[in-house]
């Protein structure tokens, strides 16, 4: 922007993405230059790492410290804290007669078919939860005055609680929020050094558990979050980097380090929120609206919607639930979630979910997986369970002698004995044919993912173009676009550090939301259009507070959820509208139209409720595209690869991307590169075009495309 | 191996195709319903039924609907022979002439065509909202015939040959109470039909309709095959079990539920004999929900991964004399039949537990209390407000019974209290924990739980349907039995305790308030973990006076520590006392 300063050209933004082994950390240079480190993640303090990380390629580049602008992190200690009951010790606030709310949850079990099925311990225990003396009512109005006596008493019961961070929830706070901050202030008065979240700042909607259940998780790891933020500003002024920290959200905005501490919860999926962030704004300079992502890694696949050029939300996550498919028919496995999440289904199909016929004599894969440690039989680590990377290692698709670049050594003997052990015999048949069994029925499992986005959401996953990363996403990807008929799959470059990536192109943005129960037929639109002005002007306080100086300059964007009268289920539709435009008539008319799409059917004639008003504060960045480098690759010699009984064995050329042109060239085809193997099958073609992405296209469904 | 003539990878391909598309259908009924029954209870499932009725595939979000379908089937398949074409759909709901199950379940079914030829059904059954009759909601108690219970449906086209009959529309909708939320939900289970035969002409597309049809046969011998294997696994022999509704409002006092149940090799053989004869009150099951009810207690002790195609029944027998609460003939009314399938799968599972006391768990609060307040707004308009109690499950062999997870026979979810007071003029105000409720054992049963509403509005029609007060739930292996239910109507000094099947008005201002049975116990209390009593007293689960007569545990005041000497010795003057008392 100021072309004066001689250094904009040379500043750097780092990426840093935790994994469970290791860290990737991105420098991104001004003019879209990047390195890529791999460090080891350092588990008991994972700053350590990132510090050390960029300290090292300062020196290593002869860079000072004043060369970084910015860093943006994306990280899963929210969500271990979680997984692993490691947060901290938590007291809960709600209204006298509710304290159980939050254990009783929905009543719900995912395990239909089990008779000693417990549900997650709540993260406050019993002993910790305290009922305060008032009532308030969903219109606003007091029920029964909060009783100050009784409000000591719960003061004196948190003293002796001894939590080391507190979350507050009455009823129907979000429609009059006049007892709940008049308790939020007695007890951050009584206990100024602990961590008080309460439900009007972190999720003013109706519905009372997923709003407590939602405000114990900020507490719950508000204090964990806060002392990892706090150990790295530490950590990174010590080494003179004095630059801002920006935290991913799980709706793929970045956040500052202020508003991360102050509501933690929203950065909960921070990790797989970046892959889509890149997958999107790649989507974008490719000129693509509709995508369908498709990150599959060692133990699980997971896929998400881009549409209409937008990322696709939903506020019915669930944190500790282990694998979730999309909107998944029986919830009840986590702990509630309710703030705006990227919608991602997954499935326990990965390169490392094992093989194994079941009493009933089929053919299963997954959802158990060998992960990384002892990891796919033919990298002879210790593991002895064939695995879909065994199958792709025996049909030739991934190396047989070894991968990353030669630093993983890979036994075709041992993967084809282990397909043989666990397959194979049992079933009857040779090990190429259970091989490419285990191929296509990984590929169905994955294909239930896209279709929990898709199919089950009224979209059909032939109007989108398929984007594989991940490190066993491009191997899989064009037989899966395939079954789905989809017809056009990108494989973008550097697919391994795709997700770092994504935290670099990630914009800043802050959501706010509050219920607001109205009836559009009835309400006036100045009514609506106040209660979005109000939202945004307090938010807009907020955000002074925590993320904004007067520099920076932003815009709002505003949604709504509505649903029929008598519904469970809000959708969410734009509200975004000109001066002289009839708001409540275009809401309306929205919902009724993303109702018909989503569920085939619209009720012009039914009376429709607004629920919920959201507005979100996009700050106005500019983003360095980056520009992929290439890791100069061997050359490989041509192998066979086995493409189903019609096809049989092909002799394959193996190329690097570099060796793809911008003209197409069919199938069979691999290409290899140091993270990852994409699979061209008979039948579709590929070539590389200027950005250095990938492009297959599946020519065998032209013939029949109707 | 599966079938000879099929192969192992296509069929888990197929297999995989039809349980995402009868998931797909499921979500998307709860996702557009309007009936709280459907979104809250999950009280609806979806199918793919072969040509001759089998049940390839359920989407199942309640267990009580397992085996629903093929009677439903069966009666359109019977009366329209040689008359389905394509472009039709069918309705029906009523138990005695179509294979229905009770008025508000209604089925709406749409067979798929390969061609010209039939090749299947895809269906949904959902629970209305409202069918008329005496109450709101339709689930009265009090009906002595099924006539009084609403609108019967036989089995009809609903459309034929792609045309709506607007008759039988415009039959329905005068008929409900709610006509806005039935036809809704009625459009619901079209378009969940709509998307379920979408998905299978795509599977005929992919595989051929022929050979569908043998990948269909292989998934029920394959579920067959599963089911026999588990069963073989178990010991033979007979087991009964009886269990008791407490039906109050009965003259003939409580209804019996006897259960015979014989494993013999890779079979089992199920008896109903002796069960209480039908009775004038909407408590009797029609035989298709009574199956259901014995299917979902043995498929409770099955691998839950085997699928649920109608092969896994073929090894189970079921005899069900007729003119029973099981199995009532005509006109015998039926609305509250719920009641009476928990007690039966409560019961068969009694009878698993002497088979495998190691793998059943006690007795939970007996499913769920249904709460219906009717009535009308200030400005006229009805609503209906139905609220479910449940989730206290007895305790197991390895673990407490959960608190707050509903009974395994049907997975309702709660209505949120805001939104509850949102939508009817009512506002709650107790919903926790009762101490002290849940039966004592090793492993105690769950703590059950209270709810307290009061009208706001108008005096309304109150519909209460509970259980386990007389016979409250039973423990197992030396465990306690749970506390039992209570209905109390304006509760303070003019309190009336109400009958567990109740219909009364509720004035302005009146109160009703609910407290659910506790769970049973498993096994000794006193051999509980002391320091899980502890750790119960700490969260106010039990009492301390509890923790001392119920398990022999002495927790000294005021700090609440673990006084192990004086439970040591306070346990061996107990067992002391036990064994003196037996001799």
């Amino acid at each position: 922007m100021n072309s004066a300063k001689p250094r904009a050209s040379l500043q750097l933004r780092v990426g840093a993405d935790i994994g469970g082994t290791f860290t990737d950390l991105v420098f991104l240079r001004s003019d879209g230059q990047y390195s890529v480190r791999k460090v080891s993640t350092t588990m008991d303090d994972f700053s350590k790492g990132i510090v050390d990380g960029l300290t090292a390629f300062l020196s290593d580049e002869e860079l000072t410290p004043d060369f970084v602008s910015e860093i943006v992190h994306g990280t899963t200690i929210a969500t271990n804290a979680i997984l692993e009951n490691k947060g901290v010790r938590t007291a809960l606030v709600t209204t006298k007669g509710f304290r159980d709310v939050l254990e009783f949850r929905r009543l719900r079990f995912p395990d239909l078919f089990s008779l000693d099925y417990t549900p997650p311990k709540p993260l406050v225990p019993r002993r910790r939860r305290f009922g305060v003396d008032e009532r308030m009512m969903h219109d606003g109005s007091i029920r029964r005055p909060l009783d100050e006596t009784s409000l000591d008493c719960v003061l004196n019961d948190l003293e002796e609680a001894k939590p080391d961070a507190i979350a507050i929830c009455l009823l129907h706070s979000y429609a009059n929020p006049d007892h709940e901050q008049r308790v939020t202030e007695a007890v951050r008065d009584r206990f100024p050094d602990i961590y008080v979240s309460a439900s009007i700042d972190v999720l003013p909607e109706i519905r009372e558990y997923e709003r407590t259940s939602t405000t114990v998780i900020n507490s719950y790891i508000g204090p964990i979050v806060d002392s990892y933020l706090k150990s790295m500003r530490l950590r990174l002024d010590s080494e003179n980097v004095r630059v801002p920290i920006s935290i991913m959200q799980s709706n793929g905005g970045v956040m500052s380090y202020a508003a991360a501490r102050r509501t933690p919860s929203r950065i909960i999926e921070s990790g797989p929120a970046a892959g889509v962030v890149e997958a999107h704004q790649l989507s974008k300079r490719l000129g693509l609206k509709d995508v369908i992502t498709f990150d599959m890694g060692g133990t699980t696949a997971k896929a998400s919607l881009i549409e209409d050029g937008e990322r696709n939300l939903t506020t019915e996550h669930e944190v500790g639930a282990g694998i979730q498919l999309s909107s998944r028919l029986v919830k009840g496995r986590g702990h509630a979630l309710k703030l705006p999440v990227i919608d991602i289904a997954e499935v326990g199909a990965g390169g490392g979910s094992i093989v194994r016929i079941d009493p009933g004599g089929a053919l299963r894969v997954g959802p158990e997986s060998a992960g990384a440690d002892p990891g796919p039989a033919c990298y002879r680590q210790g593991g002895t369970d064939a695995t879909v990377t065994d199958a792709n290692v025996v049909l030739g698709y991934i190396n047989p002698t070894a991968i990353a670049g030669g630093t993983v050594d890979v036994d075709l003997e041992a993967a084809r004995e282990a397909l043989d052990r666990s397959a194979a015999k049992q079933l009857g048949i040779d090990t190429t044919d259970a091989a490419y069994g285990v191929y296509a029925v990984a590929n169905t499992t994955m294909i239930r993912a896209i279709k929990s986005v898709t199919t089950f959401r009224g979209r059909d996953p032939r109007d989108f173009t398929l984007m594989a990363f991940g490190g066993s996403g491009p191997v899989h990807a064009a037989l899966i676009a395939r079954s789905l008929g989809i017809r056009q799959i990108i494989v973008p470059g550097s697919p391994g550090v795709f997700s770092a990536l994504g935290l670099l192109e990630a914009l800043p943005e802050y959501g706010f939301s509050r219920t607001l129960i109205a009836d559009p037929a009835q309400v006036s639109a100045d009514v609506i259009i106040d209660a979005f002005d109000q939202l945004e002007s307090s938010s807009l306080e907020r955000l002074k507070d925590e993320a904004l100086n007067e520099a920076i300059t932003g815009s709002w964007s505003r949604t709504a959820d509505l649903r029929y009268r008598g519904q469970a289920y809000e959708l969410t539709v734009t509200a975004d509208t000109g001066p002289n435009d009839d708001l409540l008539g275009m809401i309306v008319e929205r919902f009724h139209q993303e109702h018909e799409r989503t569920y085939g059917r619209r009720a012009s004639d039914e009376p429709v409720d607004l629920i919920t008003i959201r507005s979100t504060y996009r700050i106005d960045a500019e983003r360095i595209v980056p520009e992929s480098v290439n890791i100069p690759q061997e050359q490989q010699q041509p192998r066979q690869a086995y493409f189903g009984r019609e096809q049989g064995w092909m002799l394959t050329p193996v190329i690097t991307r570099e060796e793809l042109t911008r003209s197409f060239r069919s199938g069979p085809l691999i290409v290899e590169e140091y993270d990852s193997t994409t699979l061209i099958p008979p039948g579709t073609d590929a070539r590389i075009d200027e950005q250095g992405n990938i492009t297959m296209i599946n020519t065998d469904l032209d013939a029949n495309r109707d | 191996m599966i079938n000879e003539n099929t192969d192992p990878i296509t069929f888990e391909v197929v297999r995989n195709g039809l349980d995402s598309l009868v998931d797909e259908m499921a979500i998307t009924v709860m996702r557009t319903a309007y009936s709280g029954v459907v979104r809250d209870a999950l009280d609806y499932s979806t199918a793919f039924c072969a040509a001759d009725g089998q049940v390839i595939a359920q989407g199942l979000t309640i267990m009580l609907h397992l085996g629903s379908f093929p009677a439903a089937i069966n009666s359109l398949l019977t009366k329209f022979e040689g008359r389905i074409n394509v472009g039709d759909v069918f309705i029906l709901n009523d138990p005695y002439t179509s294979g229905g199950m009770h008025l508000p379940d209604v089925y709406i079914i749409k067979p798929v065509f390969a061609d010209k030829s039939l090749h299947g059904f895809v269906g949904v059954v959902a629970h209305q909202a409202d069918m008329g009759g005496l109450v709101p909601g339709s689930n009265s108690t009090e009906s002595v015939e099924i006539y009084q219970e609403g609108l019967r449906i036989p089995t009809l086209k609903l459309y034929d040959a792609g045309i709506p009959n607007e008759a039988i529309f415009d039959f329905i909708e005068t008929n409900v109470r709610l006509p806005v939320q039935v036809r809704g939900d009625m459009r619901s289970q079209l378009a969940a039909c709509d998307i379920g035969e979408r998905a299978i002409l795509d599977l005929i597309t992919h595989y051929g309709a022929e050979n569908l049809n043998g990948y269909y046969d292989a998934l029920l011998d394959y579920s067959e095959q599963r089911a026999r294997s588990e069963i073989s696994a178990l010991p033979d022999g007979v087991f009964e079990f009886e269990d008791f509704i407490d039906a109050e409002n009965l003259e003939d006092g409580p209804v019996r539920i006897a259960v015979k149940l014989e494993i013999r090799g890779d079979e089992i053989f199920v008896d109903l004999d002796g069960s209480s004869p039908q009775v004038p009150a909407g408590i009797n099951a029609p035989v298709p929900f009574t199956y259901a009810a014995v299917y979902g207690a043995i498929r409770l002790i099955m691998d839950p991964d085997i699928p649920n195609a109608a092969g896994y029944h073929r090894p189970i027998h079921i005899s069900v004399p007729e003119g029973t609460v099981v199995n009532p003939v005509h006109p015998a009314p039926v609305a509250a039949r719920g009641i009476t399938g928990f007690r039966t799968m409560d019961a068969v599972l009694g009878a698993l537990a002497q088979a495998i006391p190691d793998r059943v768990p006690a007795d939970g609060e007996g499913g769920n209390t249904l709460i219906s307040i009717g009535g009308q707004r200030t400005d006229g308009s009805q609503y209906a407000l139905v609220d479910f109690f449940g989730g206290a499950r007895g305790g197991g062999p390895t673990s407490d019974g959960a608190e707050g997870v509903s009974h395994p026979a049907s997975n309702l979810a709660n209505s949120p209290v805001e939104i509850m007071e949102v939508e009817n003029p009512v506002v709650v105000d107790d919903y926790e924990l009762i101490q002290d409720s849940g039966g004592a054992g090793k492993f105690r049963g769950a703590q059950s739980y209270v709810k307290q509403i009061t009208n706001l509005g108008d005096a309304a029609t109150l519909q209460l349907r509970s259980d386990k007060r007389k016979f409250p739930p039973y423990g197992l292996q030396g465990g306690s039995t749970g506390s039992p239910s209570l209905n109390i109507l304006n509760p303070g000094a003019d309190e009336t305790l109400l009958p567990t099947l109740a219909q009364v008005r509720l004035e302005r201002g009146g109160v009703i308030r609910h407290e659910m049975a506790g769970g049973g116990g498993w096994g000794d209390p006193l051999t509980r973990d002391p320091t899980a009593v502890l750790e119960d007293v700490l969260d106010g689960r039990v009492s301390i006076n509890s923790a001392k007569t119920e398990y022999g545990v002495v927790i000294s005041e005021p700090q609440n520590r673990l006084d192990q000497g004086a439970t040591d010795l306070l346990r061996s003057t107990m067992l002391q006392q036990r064994e003196s008392s037996n001799s």
